[in-house]
């Protein structure tokens, strides 16, 4: 191939580069915001709460995930402070009593089984271990779905860490603890 | 510069190298294939709420109590309540898959409900002097029964026909310490599991069976006796017990007089003892009650047990009968509820019954694939966990109890509740029975309520009437109050569950076994999927048998009994016991072949 005939080829494989790495990430994932604007720092360092108090397990040891409003309503009764988001959440959400809609960062497939149970109590795993730096985070990143699948983008990368969510991170770690032999673990 | 041809093709060229350097096509193949994993078709199970339902299984007699964890008020999965008396928190396989009952792809939803109320008014009105109205209750002693029989009571020449009643007698293991099970599956289904669990230990249980059955192999001794010659080795045991000759028993069972002799002495020595077995027929029913009478097992391990109260009212009722014991020939319009799973009744002993020209066969089932096959109108029940229902007493019930099914989730649209159907086509009007039933229960003041949130038990007289009914609908057991063991007026135990006895024809040189039905579509998908069941008309046996019957694996074959002949594929398998063949618990089957009963494979 002569220098003239490497010219095309290179500006394609470089357009096709770019496309891949920025424009395909970019293209494949619907963004949305959270209906609130929430700062777990300020919730963990204001407020002194830590992930239990709202991401509670039940009675029956089952994890009851986002909190609902009830749970956030127990002390914005009424308006904490003079922000543009608390002011948001009370109008919107405390005031007529609705329920945030949620985005879950981290919804697995119907056809997996996980018990927060198990992985938090009986092994001992923190939060951050899964979903990342995300209790010191200052606002809710909006929220990334895939076109195709709809599934959340973070599965494939929990943002501010090096792992996803899918099938081969939960094998990885289940294998490093020498656990990974029964699949109706989590496919029951 | 001019774009040429080839200077397009090399920029394609090196996009396709690039897009490959790319994460994109990586991503869009996971993606593709997580896609297809939600197709539009796919059911998506619901969100929300997770919250504890109790109910009772309804299954089988046994009703264990159950704990059904639910999402969003859908059952997802099923356990038993700790702490319960009866059930002691166990459940059998097809007990925890329960809550996928009411998905069975053999499911019926729709049927001819008015056509049939038309066709049984007609026939009704038309009624020969010595033609019957029939019903046919496959799951007796429940509320609906009551039902049953006063409806048979209000129209001409109605019959109450019953088919495995216990009687008012109950089996308690906890007393026994010798158990001598004739051929019946004690440890496999027969009672309340964790209740024949939870006495195992406290008994010696001997197995007499021709086949290393599940229970001949967990229990204490196997007794291999030639096929069908339990009746013989009873009276063997009696005449040893009379001091009399075993010879005959020995000959006809296969086992040494000596070891007959032990057995008695066994039997006599460290009781108190009991003989289960017998419901196959008649003879073989009195044979061990005569047993039982010989051992001092009446009013020891086989005790009186009082019903539960029922209201005054119904009282007025048609008798309980066996079929045996209606005329051949007589009935004009049978009603079958087979609504409950399990039970089933060979159409063979059934058909006798009609009158020749024309019977009109009503139906109601949750499946196609029982008496429907054979009925001119098969109408759709709601099937555990969709309907509220009591639950018959279990053989091993000590005292009466009263427990319902609830519905843990909603019956389709077109469903007839046997119960409400029967009695309408009889002209007789009934409410709420089970309210009705449990006031009653509540009225005689007698024994406990078990409730399963709390796991508390509370005295009966003192819950209040609506209380009581509430505690019901919400999962809770009554239990009557326990008694001075009596002896039982007239004893008739291990009906239903006990394998048929074997006919008696020497040609038949195989004995059958039955698998368990699928009841889930989850367990039948395995099985539709896979060889490790047995198909609807597949049989399994040893390689021995089919050498001897000269067939192959995988050949059409033939199954004789004496009750008929089916086309069956025959399984060669080396795990089958020699002189058995394993047949599969489906009704097409049963019609001919019953567990325990006699059989020949011969080449198709």
């Amino acid at each position: 191939m002569t220098i003239r005939g490497k010219i095309p080829f290179l500006a394609g494989t470089l357009m096709a580069l770019g496309l891949g790495w920025v424009g395909f990430p970019y293209a494949i994932n619907t963004r949305r915001p959270q209906p609130v604007d929430f700062s777990h720092k300020v919730h963990a360092e204001k407020g002194g709460t830590k992930c239990e108090d709202c991401h509670a397990f039940r009675e029956d040891g089952t994890f009851a995930g986002i909190p609902t409003l009830d749970k956030c309503s127990g002390c914005h009764a009424a308006a904490m402070g003079t922000t543009v988001a608390e002011k948001n959440f009370i109008d919107q959400y405390v005031t007529p009593n609705r329920e945030p809609q949620w985005a879950d960062y981290a919804r697995q497939p119907e056809n997996v089984f996980f018990s927060h149970s198990v992985h938090v109590k009986r092994a001992g795993m923190t939060c951050e271990s899964c979903h990342g730096p995300t209790g010191a985070s200052d606002s809710l990143r909006p929220y990334r779905e895939d076109r195709i699948s709809g599934y959340p983008a973070e599965i494939w990368k929990v943002s501010g860490t090096n792992h996803g969510m899918k099938m081969a991170d939960c094998v990885d770690c289940h294998r490093s603890k020498r656990m990974e032999q029964s699949c109706l673990d989590c496919h029951k | 510069m001019k774009t040429t041809r080839r200077d397009i093709l090399l920029f394609a060229g090196g996009s396709a190298v690039g897009v490959l350097m790319t994460p994109a096509p990586w991503r869009l193949i996971t993606d593709s294939a997580l896609w297809s994993e939600n197709w539009p078709g796919i059911p998506r199970p619901a969100r929300g709420a997770i919250t504890a339902k109790y109910t009772n299984c309804a299954l089988c007699a046994a009703g264990c109590a159950v704990r059904a964890r639910c999402v969003a008020e859908q059952p997802v999965s099923l356990v038993g309540v700790a702490g319960h008396p009866l059930s002691h928190g166990a459940m059998c396989a097809y007990g925890l898959a329960g809550h996928h009952l009411p998905y069975h792809p053999a499911r019926v939803t729709r049927g001819p409900v008015e056509e049939a109320a038309t066709a049984v008014a007609g026939a009704m009105a038309r009624l020969g002097a010595n033609e019957r109205v029939a019903v046919l209750d496959l799951r007796p002693g429940r509320t609906a029964s009551w039902t049953y029989r006063r409806a048979m009571a209000a129209v001409k020449n109605g019959v109450y026909v019953e088919v495995g009643d216990v009687g008012n007698s109950a089996i308690d293991l906890t007393k026994a310490r010798t158990v001598l099970s004739l051929s019946v599956p004690l440890l496999e289904g027969w009672g309340t599991p964790g209740n024949v669990i939870a006495a195992r230990a406290g008994f010696h249980l001997i197995q007499a069976e021709a086949v290393e059955s599940r229970t001949a192999a967990m229990a204490d001794q196997w007794l291999r006796i030639k096929a069908g010659s339990e009746e013989a080795l009873g009276q063997g045991i009696l005449l040893a017990l009379g001091g009399q000759s075993t010879a005959a028993a020995a000959e006809a069972t296969g086992i040494p007089e000596q070891q007959i002799l032990a057995l008695a002495s066994e039997l006599k020595q460290n009781g108190p003892a009991l003989v289960v077995g017998g419901a196959g027929s008649q003879s073989a029913a009195q044979l061990a009650a005569q047993l039982n009478d010989a051992l001092g097992a009446l009013g020891r391990t086989i005790v009186a047990r009082r019903d539960a109260p029922v209201p005054d009212g119904w009282k007025k009722a048609a008798p309980a009968v066996d079929l045996a014991s209606v005329e051949d020939g007589s009935i004009r319009v049978l009603l079958i509820d087979e609504s409950a799973p399990g039970a089933y009744l060979p159409w063979s002993d059934v058909e006798p019954k009609l009158v020749r020209d024309n019977p009109v066969v009503v139906a109601l089932g949750w499946t196609r694939e029982g008496y429907g096959r054979h009925a001119q109108y098969l109408l759709p029940t709601g099937v555990y966990p969709e309907v509220a229902e009591d639950i018959p007493r279990a053989v091993d019930s000590v005292e009466a109890v009263f427990r319902m099914a609830v519905p843990l989730v909603q019956a389709p649209q077109g469903v007839v509740k046997p119960e409400e159907w029967i009695a309408k086509a009889a002209g007789l009007e009934v409410g709420d029975t089970l309210r009705e039933r449990a006031d009653a229960i509540h009225k005689a003041g007698r024994g406990t309520l078990f409730t399963y949130a709390d796991g508390k038990s509370v005295a009966t007289k003192d819950v209040k009437t609506d209380d009581f009914w509430k505690a019901l609908q919400a999962g809770a057991c009554w239990m009557d109050e326990v008694e001075p063991a009596k002896r039982p007026a007239a004893v008739k135990v291990a009906a239903g569950a006990t394998r048929q006895a074997a006919g008696s024809a020497n040609d038949l040189p195989l004995v059958a076994m039955l698998t368990e039905a699928p009841s889930s579509p989850l367990l039948s998908k395995i099985y539709q999927e896979s060889n490790l069941k047995l198909g609807p008309k597949q049989v399994a046996i040893h390689p021995d048998e089919a050498r001897a019957a000269g067939v192959e694996d995988g050949a059409r074959a033939v199954l004789e009994t004496l009750a008929g002949r089916i086309d069956v594929e025959v399984r060669v398998d080396a795990s089958v016991s020699r002189g058995a063949v394993l047949v599969a618990r489906r009704a097409a089957v049963l019609d001919v072949c019953g567990a325990g009963v006699r059989a020949k494979v011969v080449r198709a």
